[in-house]
């Protein structure tokens, strides 16, 4: 990877698009890398088009905000066709194949997120963190480990074992597919 | 008392906090234990921060009916003995003015994080602006100073506030952290570092509270219930407070006195970051968030082959009118991108050399 990754999530308000951004912050934290993230605020967090936004370096970050991302994860398709034009060269978009019908093919890819969840631990709650750990596995921004540990620092309660249930899904999500 | 080196109150290490999170663990480690506020976005979440930390260390947490008595409320900790802040956001700063100006003259130390918002009025209240710039200074009536420091990333909002608690608590003053909303809402690393270097108020049994021979030198600040005569008032006083409305030269000595403490402890304050300033042609003077946006452009900019140099006022009150001279000596023109339309309300304006 390069010195610098800039990520942004989007999808609806609800769907955990800011708590995977915050995950996906703290975790590179653990990592000591330096990290900068911003979200959308106020009424667009619950329930209208919602974004996250992540950027992870080696060095200091300048400027906080994402500007190209490398790296797109859309939940929606209105947060796909908002986003996926607004992606760097060479750059991915993994998308949750139950709300999209991509109109693109080059880098993108496909996890059926929303439907392993509601399969798997019968939760679409967790959506967010397998697609976010299908995100880790295929691209190492960050460890495996480091994911976990910001999942058990950042989810509390009854939800911590199914969220880590949830990346434990996306870390093998590419299995899931080929069972299909 | 004074300057002391006390523990952080976080363990330290890297943390992973947005500014408005920062703010409440600098205050906490400067040793904060008041906060009187009214929620307001977007600095809401540092109220909030406040009122679990607070109560998780014994300190006092007030959610005030409205912006006018959160301020009366911090200055009356602060008068009480603790240190004392309030956050809010430029139609809550509005509000605090006229009890603000009252701090300045009962030179009460106390923290007013302005989380800044696109205004006037309601405005954007989700939107970034650094419209409150001048209010800050020149918002209540009267000649008086205070200090404000303008952070422009999280590790600054933390280390800013402590920062500010030290200017209030040195120069029994009330001190701004003049944050945004792009800054306060931002998350980012965070290194909390094991001490932290704090300044308590003085004391000094018996010696007048509001006065001092020399101008430079803060008086000391009792408290109520230690057992001296105290008396506090916004009318124009003596030295030990006690009113004295006719006296023009009573007047004369308070008012210049509140300017001359900080005005002539400038260099102990003022703080600004340069860049890239040796060969540059053309400078960008700027502060807080904006400035972040500024050092990418420069850099751009110095990429390919243009002398552009970079300035950054830390603090922007009292403002750091010697180093900008100083700066303008060697430069053709210096640019000041802002987020609010500029003194003349015209948008960007050029500063000429002198």
């Amino acid at each position: 990877m390069s010195k610098t990754v800039q990520i942004r999530f989007g999808g609806f308000g609800g769907q955990g698009i800011v708590l995977a951004g915050l995950l996906l912050g703290r975790a590179a934290t653990f990592e000591g890398k330096f990290v900068a993230g911003s979200n959308s605020y106020g009424v667009a967090a619950r329930g209208a088009a919602c974004r996250s936004e992540v950027v992870i370096s080696e060095d200091p970050i300048d400027f906080p905000q994402v500007t190209i991302p490398d790296i797109v994860v859309v939940m929606s398709q209105r947060a796909y066709d908002l986003f996926s034009r607004q992606v760097a060269k060479g750059g991915l978009i993994f998308y949750d194949s139950q709300f999209i019908v991509p109109r693109r093919r080059r880098g993108m890819v496909e996890v059926p997120a929303t439907e392993m969840a509601l399969r798997n631990v019968e939760e679409k709650r967790v959506a967010n963190v397998i697609l976010l750990a299908a995100v880790v596995a295929q691209t190492g921004i960050v460890s495996q480990g480091a994911l976990l540990r910001a999942i058990d620092e950042s989810v509390k309660g009854k939800f911590l074992e199914l969220n880590r249930k949830a990346a434990a899904l996306g870390f093998h999500w590419k299995e899931e597919i080929h069972e299909r | 008392m004074a300057w002391k080196r006390i523990k952080a109150s976080l363990p330290p290490g890297r943390y992973y906090l947005s500014g408005n999170e920062a703010v409440a663990e600098g205050a906490i480690a400067a040793g904060c234990r008041f906060y009187g506020g009214y929620p307001i976005t977007p600095s809401s979440e540092t109220m909030e921060r406040m009122a679990h930390r607070l109560g998780q260390i014994g300190g006092i947490f007030v959610q005030m009916e409205d912006e006018l008595s959160s301020i009366a409320a911090v200055i009356g900790a602060s008068w009480a003995g603790a240190k004392a802040m309030t956050a809010t956001s430029g139609p809550g700063l509005s509000l605090m003015m006229e009890n603000i100006g009252y701090a300045t003259f009962t030179e009460t130390p106390c923290i007013i994080v302005d989380i800044q918002r696109a205004g006037p009025a309601t405005g954007q209240a989700t939107r970034v602006g650094s419209g409150d710039i001048m209010q800050a200074k020149w918002g209540s009536h009267g000649d008086y100073q205070i200090i404000a420091v303008s952070p422009w990333s999280v590790q600054e909002m933390y280390d800013g506030t402590i920062r500010a608690f030290n200017f209030a608590e040195r120069y029994r003053v009330p001190t701004f952290v003049l944050g945004d909303e792009a800054v306060g809402h931002l998350r980012e690393t965070l290194e909390i570092k094991p001490w932290v270097r704090v300044f308590d108020r003085k004391k000094s049994r018996g010696r007048p509270p509001f006065d001092s021979k020399n101008p430079r030198q803060i008086p000391p600040m009792p408290t109520f219930g230690e057992g001296e005569t105290l008396l506090v008032t916004g009318s124009t006083h003596d030295g030990h407070g006690i009113r004295r409305t006719d006296d023009p030269k009573v007047h004369s000595r308070l008012v210049r006195r509140l300017n001359d403490k900080i005005l002539l402890n400038q260099q102990h304050i003022v703080d600004t970051e340069e860049f890239f300033i040796e060969d540059s042609v053309l400078t960008v003077l700027c502060y807080g968030f904006t400035a972040r946006s500024a050092l990418t452009a420069v850099k751009e900019l110095r990429e390919e082959g243009h002398r552009v140099g970079f300035m950054r006022l830390k603090t922007l009150w009292p403002f750091p009118h010697e180093r900008v001279a100083q700066l303008s000596q060697g430069v053709e023109k210096i640019f000041v991108p802002e987020m609010n339309r500029g003194p003349g309300g015209r948008g960007g304006h050029e500063i000429q050399p002198v």
